[in-house]
């Protein structure tokens, strides 16, 4: 059964008074609390409901004077792919482009390439490849040129495996953009934040396009579903691996759409993930890769297929 | 941005200048240089890699030394020097100074108007203290100029020139080598702009 049809992925915004009673509802409901991000006496909850329960967690956070908010792309992680971290690409607008996927629910990583910039100089290294290829998405930030985006940044896609959403200034069409699963024109380089009206609608078309994408991974996934939903092994590892509540890190269990990514050392930790218990007699590696992630030295953990579990817990 | 006389960004697709011209308007407000540039214009040909700047900028002010605002004279201890100053804003870069040349110990300062300086042999040290260049603005433009234009450069493009001759600033970047034909063009762009005739703007 596909994830998104049973669970809804919803946002709460509230104060940090009584907010211990969406979560006490919601472990009653049977949902998953995905993070939590306490900003002084506000709080942001992320989590996915059991969709038939959606209007009693309304209710409650109308009572408590929070808002509820559907956040299409809760469990997954996005790397925002700039050309170089220099002050020509960053603040803005890449970092803009990351906070408001954020806004819907995905956990975002910044990822700056070493030589990405200019035209027949631009280059990625293999380990950026294989850091790209760790998340969901990648979402590529380009800039104002059309011939640039056209005919020299898409070698920076070669070796990326994992769905690739370019922007650029430009409205070009996606077929134009060799290698790229969707171009959304209207988000170039700028020098500004983005926050006029044009360039916000030009991120709402980004996140749409981006959920679209996540709509269609989730779609592929349900025709042969992962033999355990990511956000059960989360609780379980909360559960049962104290340590993870130690992680300072806003996310220590950074949910993927077939994975995870646990923020604890893998050296210290894989056997313990390994043996986490799923099930009677089931353990996590009879269902999922453990891997050491390309991120620091924490734990990526892939969840495999019904067709080659051959059962589901 | 309202100071500038003239704000020219042309590039080769016609669509693609106001953006770019906006992050020319952005850099040169972040720099705070609205003020100090009368003129400029950018061209920008992606196909081939280039980028030229031309820009006059507006009379320099001249330097200001410390005499200029200061007064020196010698202390009532063997070996010291009072510099007074009337202006305070020089005063770190003054302060930089002198810690540079004499060393922090040899400095006190008893008020915020006020720095006492001893050294080995005042009367000579206070002939060539009245004539400390504090502050070059011709200086700090020129490296403010540069920067503007790296800023606004597209990042890849790193064989550059630039040159500031009186008035008239002019900057290059490619990421191929260097062709003297686009200098010569950045110049012509120059003369464009100092004359008369203003040759369109394109946003």
């Amino acid at each position: 059964m596909p994830v998104a049809a049973v669970l809804e992925p919803y946002v709460y915004e509230g104060g940090v008074h009584k907010h211990g009673l969406i979560i006490e509802l919601l472990e009653d409901l049977g949902g998953y609390l995905v993070q939590s991000t306490p900003a002084a006496t506000e709080i942001n909850l992320v989590m996915l409901i059991p969709r038939k329960d959606v209007p009693l967690m309304e209710e409650l956070a109308k009572k408590i004077l929070g808002k509820l908010t559907r956040a299409p792309l809760t469990g997954t992680e996005i790397a925002v792919v700039s050309p170089t971290l220099a002050y020509h690409h960053l603040p803005h607008s890449a970092c803009d482009v990351a906070e408001h996927l954020r806004r819907d629910g995905a956990n975002t990583n910044m990822l700056g390439l070493a030589r990405g910039m200019g035209r027949r100089v631009a280059l990625s290294q293999d380990y950026e490849r294989r850091l790209i290829n760790e998340h969901d998405i990648a979402v590529y930030s380009f800039g104002n040129f059309s011939d640039c985006i056209i005919n020299k940044k898409p070698k920076l896609f070669s070796g990326v495996d994992v769905p690739i959403v370019a922007t650029g200034s430009p409205a070009l069409k996606t077929e134009d953009v060799k290698g790229a699963d969707v171009y959304v024109g209207g988000i170039g380089r700028v020098s500004h934040r983005l926050r006029n009206e044009g360039e916000m609608d030009s991120l709402d078309v980004l996140n749409k396009t981006v959920g679209e994408v996540v709509d269609k991974m989730r779609e592929e996934i349900s025709r042969d579903p992962l033999a355990v939903l990511p956000a059960r092994v989360m609780k379980e590892i909360k559960e049962q691996v104290p340590e993870i509540n130690d992680v300072l890190s806003p996310a220590p269990i950074t949910l993927q759409l077939d994975g995870m990514r646990v923020k604890l050392p893998f050296g210290q930790f894989h056997e313990k993930m390994e043996q986490l218990e799923l099930d009677e007699n089931i353990s996590l590696s009879d269902v999922a890769n453990i891997m050491p992630s390309k991120m620091k030295d924490y734990i990526l953990i892939k969840i495999r297929r019904r067709s080659e579990t051959g059962f589901t817990v | 941005m309202a100071t500038l006389e003239k704000f020219v960004v042309e590039t080769t697709v016609e669509e693609e200048a106001p953006p770019y011209r906006k992050i020319v308007s952005d850099i040169i407000s972040d720099l705070g240089m609205a003020g100090r540039i009368a003129k400029i214009k950018v061209v920008i040909r992606p196909e081939d890699s280039l980028f030229q700047l031309a820009a006059v900028v507006r009379g320099v002010l001249p330097q200001v030394i410390l005499k200029d605002f200061a007064e020196i004279q010698k202390g009532d201890h063997e070996g010291e020097i009072l510099i007074k100053i009337s202006v305070e804003k020089h005063l770190p870069r003054l302060l930089q100074m002198l810690w540079d040349r004499y060393g922090r110990d040899s400095l006190e300062q008893p008020d915020r108007w006020t720095i006492s300086l001893f050294v080995d042999n005042p009367e000579e040290e206070i002939g060539s203290l009245e004539n400390l260049v504090v502050d070059d603005p011709r200086r700090t433009l020129k490296s403010n100029l540069a920067d503007m234009a790296i800023r606004v450069a597209p990042e890849g493009f790193r064989v550059r020139h630039h040159s500031l001759n009186g008035n008239d600033f002019i900057f290059v970047a490619s990421e191929d080598t260097m062709q003297k034909e686009w200098i010569d063009e950045a110049h012509t762009m120059l003369e464009e702009l100092k004359g008369d005739d203003a040759s369109g703007s394109s946003a």
